[in-house]
């Protein structure tokens, strides 16, 4: 063991000292929702630009509504959700760098996030059914080797953001209307737990309601704000995870040990997308209501910084798993550009800005390299 | 010694190395296999089989890990989370069983198809006249009530010198007797006994038709077989077929038709003997079918040229101050809506531009006294979308007055005004009924959304108190909204029918009623991109009875595909897409490709050398008005051209 240590220091100080005048690349992909195209991105430390546009979906005269992305965990293939079809939409399989489609299935109405579990390699789509009925939605599983619905697990209303614990054995999902935190258990795809994100009081399975709605036919209730939960990561290393909760602008801390809200943050206003950085130092929450980026030091619950992004309506969040940069997708409006925002985690500040389609918004993660 | 900067270098490229390397997952499985009790299962529907599977390694030893079902078909055959399997279709299908991808099994699963149950024999006549043939039709069913169309059925005749039945199960009597004939599916048979009786035809005779017509003329022939006394026999099977002698002799090909029901139509000029047989007994007449010579040419009169920005669809109207004034929405770009004077249309002017929080203003609308204007939204950076009301009544100064958006977050694709309502499409599943009394005040009266699985709607017109709606996959379908032939209104609207056809592509439906023929058609047009290029052509059904409505013609232009399209005085104006405008005849009765039959009037392709793509025609949508035709291009803008000529001196 001590002779692979040795040998592995000796790689590195070989390494750093080739390196030591290098910089890295980040390439990052970003879907321009009303533009139907995918950018990839490259930031080299100091320019992000788009380097490749990808056209997707199969109608040149409708817009399907590209929402979601993940990137298989051997960065092999990215997945992309299609919002809209007739009426269902779709995952779609890309190989990362050549970006030829290679399969797709069929979901539910509006798939929006999704990840690929490290322990079942099985792929979990919220269908989010945006504008549909207040009822239940749910959570496709798919294979993503044969791109086949294997299951649907019925959750709560309109379910958002969803990530997976790392070992891969857990799923968590937020259902926007029915204000509920999901665990799903990625072996059995059964709901394992729900809480509600507000109160952190467990929760009852939700049924379709005919109660008085508000604007989006969120159903009433005089005693609380809605949290209008929209987004859950989960920590790397402990056992937390976070909550943006759109509707009361802030974030909640859930510790799945005691299955409670363990903490509360504040934020500027409607937090939307989070990420939490590899070395579970930070979280970064994009922040709709001022169009910006919050930075929270996780040790203290603290905004230690708030970026305003470079145009309107602020969506998502990527970590690079070096620790060192965010990329924050920033929509815009109307028909200005959409932005990919590369913010430096050291100085906290906002580096590079590239420009992408209309209403940039889901993002995902692909690789570093050395140049 | 390692600096600190150099670490700052180091760290993330060790991250990437690790990145590369395999899994630590992946790296823990090797050797790791699954030991699964039944490696493959026949079960019939409904059966349920438990599967029992371990992670074992190299040695087979437990190592007591969580083992993962799922099922590549799970409609067709479930597996639960503990191994429970149920068969629910036939087939074979494979169940997964492991950890991972990179450990795992599969077990195959075979669900036979249950057995014949009954096969029968249907519209089997009691008695057929010697010397004629008749088609007979099977029905099969299996034990599980299902009705099978992948069954081979055989059926023999009992004395083949009687009757014999070929391998499509046409029966040909050949002489007086009585035959029983067996249909014969898997293990099970059914018998029906045929007399074969004396023909008492003598004669048949052909009458109808015209002796000279034109292309895509329909003709109706009737033929009556009668018996020596001269009197009718009326269960006569008679066949019409037809025999072309196409005056272009090079290469020809089908170029007539004619239906069992006696209708006959030509797509090429030429001679055609019309042929009515009963038995060995014929008789026939011949038409001289000549070119229809509808063609004429097309004036380009004007063209509002937008090049920015893609154009979607148009409304032309008559202005409150009795100027003509045009609306086009805009596709994928700034929310914005143009409006145009063109009361002369040589020069259509562009006097004002409203713009609202969204990418794409899909469709645009104006009341019938060219007051109000709405538009529709998708891409809104609020997602509310919806529909926002205007007032045109100076479509110099527009005024938007109020918006829309309670049940319509989704987008708003199409809408449609009709009288005092809005309807509005609501993120393609149903249509909203909204109140414009005031229209500051709009309020949701009423909506219809189809209850099939998976229903998706593309597009409502409304005529007469009856919306018209394009459905996809569930096709046309007409609702009362007020006309009362259901007892519908816009609070409470009622089905009265439908029609799908099976590409699934409908994405636009215009109502019409034929002044020669008196037929009413709702003709249907497809939107699909099978290759990634317009496909789809224009479907013609005939609704006369709405509880029986039949396909009866097509429009389809085979190197291009359709998009929005208006019907006016007997002539379809259709956007084709990259094929641009195009002007069809569709006066008279209807059967067959009218695009084949030379019912094609006119095209006009917009090609603008400063397009948004430039010289790329895409016709949206068109609209006829006051003797010019408007359409819109996606990658150019507004057009207004002229037929040259008219109806009996077609100008080319």
């Amino acid at each position: 063991m001590q002779t692979a240590i040795r040998i592995l220091t000796l790689l590195l100080l070989l390494t750093a000292a080739s390196l030591t005048a290098q910089a890295q690349t980040y390439y990052v992909y970003v879907a321009a929702e009303s533009e139907d195209e995918v950018a990839l991105v490259r930031f080299d430390g100091e320019i992000a630009e788009v380097v490749k546009t990808i056209e997707v979906g199969t109608w040149p005269t409708e817009i399907e509504g590209p929402h979601g992305m993940t990137v298989s965990p051997d960065g092999a293939y990215w997945y992309l959700s299609l919002a809209h079809g007739l009426p269902y939409g779709k995952v779609i399989k890309y190989k990362t760098g050549t970006d030829e489609k290679v399969g797709e299935a069929e979901l539910g109405l509006f798939p929006a996030s999704m990840q690929i579990s490290a322990m079942t390699g099985l792929l979990y789509v919220v269908n989010f059914n945006l504008h549909g009925k207040m009822e239940p939605s749910s959570v496709s599983v798919v294979d993503p080797e044969t791109m086949t619905e294997v299951a649907r697990t019925t959750t709560g209303i309109m379910p958002h953001g969803s990530r997976l614990t790392p070992d891969g054995l857990k799923h968590y999902s937020v259902a926007m209307m029915s204000g509920e935190l999901f665990e799903i258990d990625a072996l059995t795809f059964e709901v394992t737990r729900r809480i509600h994100t507000g109160t952190g009081k467990a929760t009852m399975p939700s049924r379709k309601t005919d109660a008085p709605t508000h604007e989006h036919g969120m159903p009433m209730d005089a005693d609380a704000k809605p949290p209008k939960p929209t987004w859950v990561h989960p920590h790397p290393t402990k056992p937390f995870v976070y909550v943006a909760n759109n509707g009361t602008d802030e974030i909640v801390e859930i510790d799945l040990e005691k299955w409670t809200i363990a903490r509360r943050f504040k934020t500027e206003g409607a937090p939307y997308n989070l990420d939490v950085s590899p070395d579970g130092q930070h979280l970064i929450a994009s922040q709709k209501k001022g169009g910006s980026t919050g930075i929270f030091d996780l040790s203290t619950g603290e905004e230690v910084a708030r970026i305003p992004n470079s145009r309107k309506v602020t969506h998502g969040v990527a970590i690079a798993p070096d620790n060192r940069y965010a990329f924050v997708s920033v929509e815009g409006i109307g028909g200005e550009p959409g932005s990919l925002d590369v913010i430096d985690l050291e100085t906290m500040e906002l580096v590079a800005t590239a420009e992408t389609g209309k209403q940039a918004g889901g993002i995902a993660f692909w690789k570093i390299e050395g140049d | 010694m390692v600096t600190p900067t150099a670490l700052k270098r180091i760290v993330p490229f060790v991250f990437t190395l690790l990145l590369m390397a395999p899994p630590a997952a992946q790296a823990q499985d090797e050797g790791l296999m699954v030991k699964v009790d039944q490696p493959d299962l026949t079960l019939k529907v409904g059966e349920t089989a438990q599967l029992s599977a371990k992670i074992v390694n190299a040695e087979g030893v437990d190592q007591e890990k969580r083992v993962l079902f799922f099922s590549m078909n799970r409609r067709a055959v479930s597996v639960s989370s503990t191994g429970e399997v149920k068969a629910l279709k036939p087939g074979t299908y494979n169940l997964f069983v492991g950890m991972n991808r990179q450990v795992y099994t599969q077990v195959k699963v075979t669900v036979p198809y249950p057995p014949v149950s009954r096969v029968t024999i249907v519209d089997a006549p009691a008695r057929i006249y010697a010397g004629t043939r008749v088609a007979l039709g099977t029905e099969v069913e299996d034990a599980s009530g299902a009705l099978r169309d992948n069954v081979a059925v055989r059926m023999v005749s009992s004395d083949p010198s009687v009757a014999t039945v070929d391998a499509f199960n046409r029966l040909t009597a050949h002489k007086t007797g009585r035959v029983t004939i067996t249909a014969e599916a898997e293990s099970e048979q059914s018998e029906t006994t045929i007399d074969i009786v004396t023909n008492p035809i003598t004669r048949v005779m052909l009458s109808g038709g015209e002796p000279e017509a034109r292309t895509g003329d329909v003709l109706t022939f009737s033929a009556t077989a009668t018996d020596e006394a001269g009197k009718a026999v009326g269960d006569a099977p008679v066949i019409f077929t037809v025999f072309a002698e196409p005056d272009d002799p090079l290469a020809p090909s089908a170029s007539a038709q004619i239906a069992q029901d006696g209708r006959f139509v030509a797509e090429t000029p030429g001679l055609y003997t019309i042929v009515a047989s009963t038995g060995h007994l014929s008789d026939q007449t011949t038409v001289r079918v000549r070119p229809r010579e509808v063609r004429r040419d097309v004036e380009l009169i004007g063209h509002g040229a937008v090049s920015a920005v893609k154009t979607s669809d148009l409304w032309v109207w008559e202005g409150v101050d009795g100027r003509d004034y045009a609306v086009t929405g805009t596709w994928g770009a700034n929310g914005e809506a143009y409006f145009w004077d063109v009361t002369d249309p040589a020069t259509p002017a562009l006097i004002d531009t409203v713009t609202v929080d969204a990418r794409t203003v899909n469709d645009v609308k104006v009341s019938e006294d060219g007051a109000i204007c709405i538009i529709s939204r998708e891409g809104a950076s609020s997602r509310k979308n919806g529909i926002v009301i205007l007032d045109c009544t100076n479509p110099y100064d527009v005024k938007i007055i109020s918006e829309f958006t309670e049940n319509l977050t989704g987008g708003v694709h199409n809408l449609f005004i009709y009288q005092n309502h809005v309807f509005a499409l609501s993120a393609g599943q149903r249509y909203d009924i909204i109140n414009i009394d005031d229209p500051a005040k709009p309020y949701r009266v009423g909506s219809f959304e189809l209850d099939t699985p998976g229903h998706s709607i593309h597009d409502v017109w409304v005529e007469d108190g009856i919306a018209y709606s394009s459905n996809w996959s569930d096709g046309v379908v007409m609702v009362d909204v007020g006309n009362g032939i259901a007892g519908g209104s816009v609070s409470n609207p009622v089905m009265i029918g439908s029609y799908a056809y099976p590409s699934g592509w409908n994405h636009a439906a215009f109502p019409y009623k034929s002044k020669d023929t008196g037929k009413f058609y709702i003709i249907a047009g497809d939107e699909a991109f099978p290759d990634g290029k317009p496909a789809g052509w224009i479907h013609f059904i005939d609704f006369t009875d709405p509880e029986n409505p039949q396909e009866v013609a097509r429009y389809e232009v085979p190197e291009a595909g359709t998009h929005n399209m208006w019907v006016e005085d007997d002539k379809l104006y259709v956007a084709y897409y990259q094929g641009g405008l195009r002007v069809v005849d569709i006066s008279g009765d209807l059967m067959g490709d009218l695009y084949k039959q030379g019912r094609e009037i006119a095209k006009f392709k917009a090609e603008d050398p400063n397009g948004n793509v430039p010289n790329s025609p895409m016709a949206w949508g068109p609209q006829p008005y006051k003797g010019r035709i408007f359409f819109s291009d996606m990658n150019s803008g507004l057009w207004i051209v002229k037929l040259k000529g008219d109806e009996q001196k077609p100008g080319l």
